[in-house]
């Protein structure tokens, strides 16, 4: 999202140290000071706070205090109840699978082209899209999807990923949709 | 997995339905937090107001409000 709102790459790339990052003089105010708020129970030494406030007005620290509690907040309760990372929605991510086979006409191409959006749009670090059958066993980490059309296997679909990966119905039914558009162009 | 299901638009009542409306309209996603969160709709309500009301437009850059939440999200190790 913050590349949305205008978040430079280099920027981005500076967050993991501010500290040591060029920042300018009212940004590195501001983000020393949620370094202080959210390291342990929050109590900001006076010199961040102060020199915070050389940059910003009282509603604006409110804000900057608001935006850092808020954050912590929304982090702490999704590390606690493992709230994973939000996806491309299945709908959105169908959509696209779609609109690519009706532009490629090339399976070899379209197949890249689904696994890139499987990729992206659901963080899979690996995607393999094959018209042979089997696919092995899904082991942990992994997850496998038969391609069919009129009860033959045409091939599969085996999406992997580093993280551990989600075998709920969504993410099953998401692949069986995609399955359902491949298996039209395989036959 | 998540320790708590997080509720599809189809098992939701019409209020936070078109909640999640208004977020796939504006950024093609529900947040999975805020899918959690539907288990409890006046708190997702209120949930939602709030972010709004801290991260939209206000007195300090919208930008520079977005690189405290990575920051922020980095020191606690949560995805953003």
């Amino acid at each position: 999202m913050a590349k949305q709102f205008g978040v430079g790459d280099d920027a981005l790339a500076g967050l993991r140290d501010p500290a040591r990052h060029p920042f300018p003089p009212d940004q590195k105010a501001a983000l020393l000071f949620a370094d202080a708020m959210t390291d342990g129970p929050g109590h900001v030494p006076d010199p961040v706070y102060d020199e915070l406030r050389r940059h910003f007005s009282e509603p604006q620290i409110v804000e900057i205090a608001c935006v850092i509690g808020l954050f912590n907040y929304f982090n702490r309760f999704n590390n606690a109840l493992h709230v994973e990372i939000t996806l491309m929605d299945p709908d959105v991510l169908v959509r696209r699978v779609e609109e690519a086979a009706a532009q490629t006409a090339r399976l070899p191409e379209l197949i890249d082209r689904v696994a890139g959006l499987l990729k992206e749009g659901r963080r899979y670090d690996r995607v393999e899209i094959s018209r042979r059958q089997g696919g092995g066993k899904a082991a942990a980490g992994a997850f496998v999807v038969p391609v069919r059309a009129a009860g033959k296997v045409l091939g599969y679909i085996r999406v992997e990923s580093d993280r551990g990966i989600t075998t709920d119905d969504e993410e099953r039914s998401l692949l069986e949709r995609v399955a359902a558009v491949l298996a039209g162009r395989m036959i | 997995m998540g320790r708590i299901k997080r509720l599809r638009p189809d098992q939701v009542g019409d209020e936070v339905r078109s909640l999640f409306e208004t977020f796939l309209k504006e950024r093609g996603n529900i947040p999975n937090m805020f899918r959690t969160a539907a288990h409890r709709p006046e708190i997702l309500g209120s949930m939602l107001a709030h972010f709004r009301s801290v991260m939209g437009p206000g007195t300090v850059p919208v930008a520079l409000k977005e690189m405290l939440a990575v920051r922020v999200s980095r020191i606690n190790t949560c995805d953003y």
